[in-house]
């Protein structure tokens, strides 16, 4: 019995290794281990088998079945293994460059106002958004700028013409369309529609009628502060801007307030910045921002009581930021949009 | 403000106080320094007076002369020179060999075209004097011995600080004023200043006055003093006089203006001299008459606008008031007598008139920023004072005043605690006062505080909120203690326009594109482009600053096609470019309109080559991207709807055009116009989309979506296929198979989605046909859809279809 059964293993073995495709796998295994396979006819044997035979062969049979066994499970992983490689096709070289085009990136700009929001964020202030269109009354006259005043010399004022009606600002009586000088504009329009206590941040585009060169733009983008709340103080103002300037230019920057006027604040104050990461303008002062405390004025003018309420504000030129974190030296470079600089940020 | 020290130093002490520590301590008074520069002659001890005994022309040069010049030791020397001002016997400054020149260059023994030169005969500009005359500086009138130092005829080098003034410290246009901070600042005292004139106004002319009526009729000028002088000597002014008005950038002209210029560096009170014998019978200030006309100083003839303030005779204005004197009655090398004028002129006004005419003078500058009253009358005493000295003038009496100072020093009451409150910080009150005094305000308790008496100099304090910031100038600004963060306000959050800006340039990003950021303002012929020739002068600016930045932007796509161009030629792969942005459309009510605008656009073939190609950008990608973008902002995609676009941005037939159900978001997507985008440089076509919506959008919180139970049965799907004459349109096609579909499942099963999965314009249909093949996919919610149902929905769908003319429905 023992020698029919290790020839029937060798043949299975010796067919097996002839199969290659999945159809010729299933005629192989029906012609072994089907209803009328070689190794089913000798099982079938086994009942005309003496009771002493019937160990001893049955052993042998159990270990031609798991041969066998082991076999169509080879053939099966080897089938697959063609059948996977023939759906795939060649292996790849992983060494190839992908040729997609990589993510794209956020201007320097941008990243610079997220940066600065999410730092403000942390302070509680949430962004408040104003048209860049604006009337002269939200521009200038709100903020303790009346016409004549020689405050309104600081800045040189793109206007719109009379004919001019804008839908998101409506103007009253006869009072001139502008391009907003600064998004202190938001601010007016927050005080005027909320209720205080809040903390507002208004990123947003500005213009002045300016000449364009290395630091100077026709349009800029500024991001102002205004927290209105009962008791507002300097030590407030200061506590903002040093986190602000610890998160922003890292925690060995320092600064200084140096007074200096807005018609809009009182007191007022430049915030100058000393850091030594700044490379050839490190370790001097560089002035940064505007800042105060918001005139009782303009309080006043925007509908808040100022023996009841008080408020700091700030306004910083996101240019020069970005300019000085990142040691950029011209202006233009931010609107040129040569993908050789914008890719630089990303 | 142009500060020389030692002009300054008149009425501080300054020993012992380098430039150095007065650039520090200006600025955190708040008088920033824009430039520190020395001024006057630096030591230069080997430049002599030589005397130019004889010269010759050069050999071998035209244009030099080889000169004799005697120094007073003993022999002359000769040298080289290329200046033509001189003549023989002129004294003139010689440096000598060994001289390091202020420009850092050294004189030495030379050779100039061949010939000998033992030196260097010098100009004011080579000596550091500034800009004088062309040529050499001619010293013979002063009559100096040969070979005197040329430092001993000029005084002692100075510093001149150019300190930049803020709108509100008009009283830091004037040298005292400057001086006064400073002494504050240092606990210094200001020194007295010493008039000789008394004080002490008329209030009608005397018969020896040179004018026989003073009055004011214009609401302009409600303080003005006139003062007659006679007997004037016009020449040229004292050398101190003219260095310190050098030093502060003015030019010297003759004793009479410069003293009037002088004095205005000094207290900030601008006056004016008229001469006598120009004015007819009086002066008035009063409005400009309706079509009066004036030559002013600069020679300049301008109609006067009505009403505006003028300094006027009997018969005609000389002067527009505070802002510059007229041609006719100024002074002159033939005046005798003068009418010195000093006053007060309404600010506002001032700062109006003198835009109006264009001019800035020092005058009107001043009179702008509100002047001190109570330096009328100290100006005109002082400017008295010194025309006596240098003039030779004589006094006939006390200035002629009308009307009264209009404002006087103010006072202050301070609220207890209030200095303290603002600051956040503990304050003691001697600091408070201590502060105070120091700026000279008078300060005295009172019931709930204090009261400060401010000096009618300092037009900016009036509040106890002003006081706070005097107050924290002599303190220190770095004694305000940093404040320690408070906790966010519960329920702020950010405005949803900022949100999406942000949400959308992460997702475009994400995309593959690089965000870019043009100017807002562009040239006619884009906005032409943009929205027609009919609509772009809505856009226009009354004041452009130059011709390519004259009209707001409608679109970001010129931008972004600009951008394409300018990469490619500089050999740069742009990819994709995008920019989230303000842009402004006219509106069919006669409004402007801002939208939040998101552009992309790319090259439709990629310019990098690569081993292995990639499926190009086209129209149909910039769609989804486009409809990604919309939904960002809150505008589902089954309110949009596409038809052909028409904007001259955008190529004919190969764009599409966005219609939002909400009429929120407008936009388009496809090819830009091909003539444009070669025109602008680029070779092959470019893909781009634009969708701008108004602020309204997002005026409103978005929803929070609430889950929905979906069914656990599986769908049937069935295949339909159309085909329509080709100018029907897929989406009409796909809503009617939509409407069909909807109505067969009734109220028993659900259609789940109707996707269009094959569009055939091949052989077999019938000429002018395409064919449009849909999967229908339907579900129950409780169980699974039999065969039977569908078929029967499948035959409503079918049927509905072929109602439509023209339609059939392949079987």
């Amino acid at each position: 019995m023992q020698q029919p059964l290790v020839q029937l293993v060798a043949a299975a073995t010796q067919e097996a290794s002839a199969v290659s495709t999945r159809a010729e796998m299933e005629a192989f295994k029906a012609r072994v281990v089907g209803p009328n396979g070689s190794l089913t006819q000798v099982m079938k044997g086994m009942a005309t088998l003496s009771k002493e035979d019937r160990p001893v062969v049955g052993k042998l049979i159990n270990e031609a079945k798991k041969a066998v066994e082991e076999l169509l499970a080879a053939l099966q992983a080897k089938i697959e293994e063609s059948e996977i490689a023939g759906a795939l096709g060649a292996p790849i070289d992983s060494t190839l460059p992908s040729p997609d085009a990589p993510a794209g990136s956020l201007h320097p700009l941008s990243r610079t106002r997220e940066k600065i929001l999410s730092t403000l964020r942390k302070l509680g202030f949430t962004v408040a958004e104003g048209p860049e269109v604006e009337t002269e009354w939200h521009c200038f006259d709100a903020l303790n700028t009346p016409a004549d005043h020689p405050a309104r010399d600081m800045q040189d004022t793109l206007y719109l013409p009379k004919s001019f009606r804008s839908a998101d600002a409506p103007r009253k009586g006869e009072e001139a369309i502008l391009l907003r000088t600064h998004t202190s504009s938001v601010q007016v329009r927050t005080m005027l529609s909320r209720k205080p206590p809040f903390r507002i941040v208004a990123p947003g585009r500005c213009f002045r009628r300016d000449a364009v060169d290395a630091t100077h733009s026709a349009n800029f983008h500024q991001v102002e502060g205004l927290w209105i709340d009962r008791n507002v103080t300097l030590a407030d103002l200061r506590g903002v801007l040093d986190f602000f300037v610890k998160e922003t230019f890292g925690p060995e920057a320092e600064i200084r307030l140096r007074p200096s006027f807005f018609p809009f604040t009182e007191p007022s104050f430049e915030m100058d910045l000393r850091s030594p990461n700044l490379g050839r303008l490190s370790n001097r002062w560089l002035e940064i921002m505007g800042c105060g405390l918001v005139d009782p004025k303009v309080l006043e003018l925007c509908g808040l009581d100022p023996n009841e309420w008080s408020g700091l504000a700030f306004g910083l030129g996101l240019e020069r930021i970005a300019m000085l974190v990142h040691g950029i030296d011209d202006i233009r470079l931010f609107y040129n949009n040569d993908t050789r600089f914008l890719r630089q940020f990303a | 403000m142009k500060v020389s020290l030692q002009a300054l130093a008149r009425h501080v002490e300054l020993a012992g106080v380098t430039p150095e520590r007065l650039a520090d301590i200006l600025p955190m008074l708040g008088l920033e320094v824009e430039s520190i520069q020395s001024f006057g002659l630096s030591p230069l001890p080997l430049v002599v007076v030589g005397e130019i005994v004889s010269f010759e022309k050069h050999p071998k040069a035209d244009r030099l002369s080889v000169c004799k010049v005697d120094v007073g030791d003993g022999t002359p020397r000769q040298i080289v020179c290329g200046a033509k001002n001189f003549k023989a016997g002129d004294r003139v400054p010689v440096a000598l060999p060994g001289t390091l020149m202020p420009g850092g260059f050294e004189i030495k023994i030379s050779k100039l075209r061949e010939v000998d030169s033992m030196g260097m005969m010098c100009s004011a500009e080579e000596l550091g004097l500034g800009k004088g005359e062309d040529g050499l500086l001619i010293l013979t009138p002063r009559k100096p011995a040969l070979g005197t130092p040329l430092n001993q005829l000029y005084g002692a080098p100075d510093t001149v600080l150019d300190i930049s003034v803020t709108p509100n410290r008009g009283d830091c246009l004037g040298l005292r004023g400057v001086a006064r901070d400073i002494a504050a600042a240092l606990s210094l005292q200001l020194k007295p200043l010493s008039i000789k004139t008394a004080a002490g106004l008329a209030s009608v002319p005397s018969a020896q006055d040179g004018f026989k009526f003073v009055r004011s009729s214009s609401e302009f000028c409600p303080y003005y003093t006139l003062r007659t002088l006679r007997n004037i000597k016009v020449g040229p002014s004292p050398e101190w006089m003219r260095r310190d008005l050098e030093a502060a950038g003015l030019r010297p002209i003759n004793n009479v203006v410069d003293i009037t210029n002088w004095v205005l560096l000094e207290l900030g009170q601008p006056l004016h001299a008229f001469d006598a014998k120009q004015v007819r019978v009086g002066i008035e200030a009063r409005p400009a008459r309706e079509g009066e006309e004036i030559v002013l100083l600069d020679g300049k003839k301008v109609k006067l606008e009505t009403g505006i303030c003028v300094i006027a005779d009997a018969e005609r204005p000389l002067v527009v008031a505070g802002v510059m004197g007229g041609a006719e009655s100024g002074v002159t090398s033939a005046t005798t007598d003068i009418l010195l004028e000093s006053a007060w002129f309404r600010p506002g006004e001032i700062r109006r008139v003198a835009r109006r005419l264009g001019v800035s003078t020092d005058s009107s500058h001043r009179f702008a920023r509100d002047v001190d009253p109570a330096g009328v009358e100290l100006a005109s005493r002082l400017a008295t004072d010194l025309l006596i000295e240098h003039a030779g003038a004589q006094v006939v009496g006390p200035a002629v005043a009308v009307g009264q100072a209009p404002r006087a020093d103010a006072t202050i009451e301070l609220p207890a605690g209030y200095v303290a409150a603002k600051l956040g910080t503990v304050i003691a009150e001697s600091d408070i006062t201590a502060a105070f005094t120091r700026l000279g305000f008078t300060v005295k308790p009172s019931a709930h505080g204090l009261l400060v008496v401010v000096p009618s100099f300092r037009s900016d304090v009036t509040r106890p909120i002003d006081l706070v910031e005097e107050f924290v100038r002599i303190y220190g600004t770095d004694k305000v203690p940093v404040g320690r963060p408070v906790a966010p306000l519960p329920g702020e959050e950010d405005a949803l326009s900022s949100v999406f800006t942000r949400e959308v340039s992460t997702r475009l990003a994400g995309a593959g594109f690089t965000e870019c950021c043009h100017y807002s303002l562009r040239d006619a012929a884009e906005l032409e482009r943009t929205l027609g020739a009919d609509k772009a002068p809505a856009l226009a600016l009354d004041n452009p600053l130059t011709a390519e930045q004259t009209h707001l932007r409608a679109s970001l796509l010129p931008g972004l096609a600009g951008a394409l161009a300018l990469n490619l030629s500089v050999h740069a792969d742009p990819q994709g470019l995008f920019e989230v942005g303000t842009v402004f459309r006219p509106q069919a009510d006669g409004t402007v309109r801002e939208f939040i605008a998101v552009a992309f656009a790319a090259l439709a073939e990629p310019v990098t080559r690569s081993w292995k190609s990639r499926e190009a950008f086209d129209g149909l990608r910039a769609k989804r991207l486009l409809q990604d973008v919309a939904a960002l902002a809150g505008v589902s995609a089954v309110r949009l709807s596409f038809g052909p676009a028409t904007s001259g941005l955008w190529q004919t037939n190969h764009a599409a055009a966005l219609a939002d159900r909400g009429r929120t978001a407008e936009g388009a997507c496809g090819i830009l116009d091909l003539r444009w985008t070669r025109l602008i440089g680029i070779k092959g076509s470019v893909v781009a989309g634009e969708v701008i919506f108004p602020r309204s959008a997002f005026a409103e919180t978005r929803k929070i979506p609430r889950y929905e139970a979906f069914s656990s049965f599986p769908p049937v799907t069935k295949d339909v296929a159309v085909i329509v004459p080709v100018g029907i349109a897929a989406s009409e096609v796909e809503s009617r198979v939509r409407q069909g579909a909807s109505k067969a499942a009734g109220k028993e099963f659900v259609l789940e989605s109707v996707n269009c999965f094959d569009v055939f314009n091949g052989v077999g249909l019938p000429e002018g046909c395409r064919s449009l093949a849909f999967e229908i996919r339907w579900r129950h919610a409780a169980r699974t859809l039999t065969d039977e149902e569908t078929n029967q929905a499948l035959g409503v769908v079918i049927a509905s279809l072929e109602k439509g003319a023209g339609w059939t429905v392949r079987r």
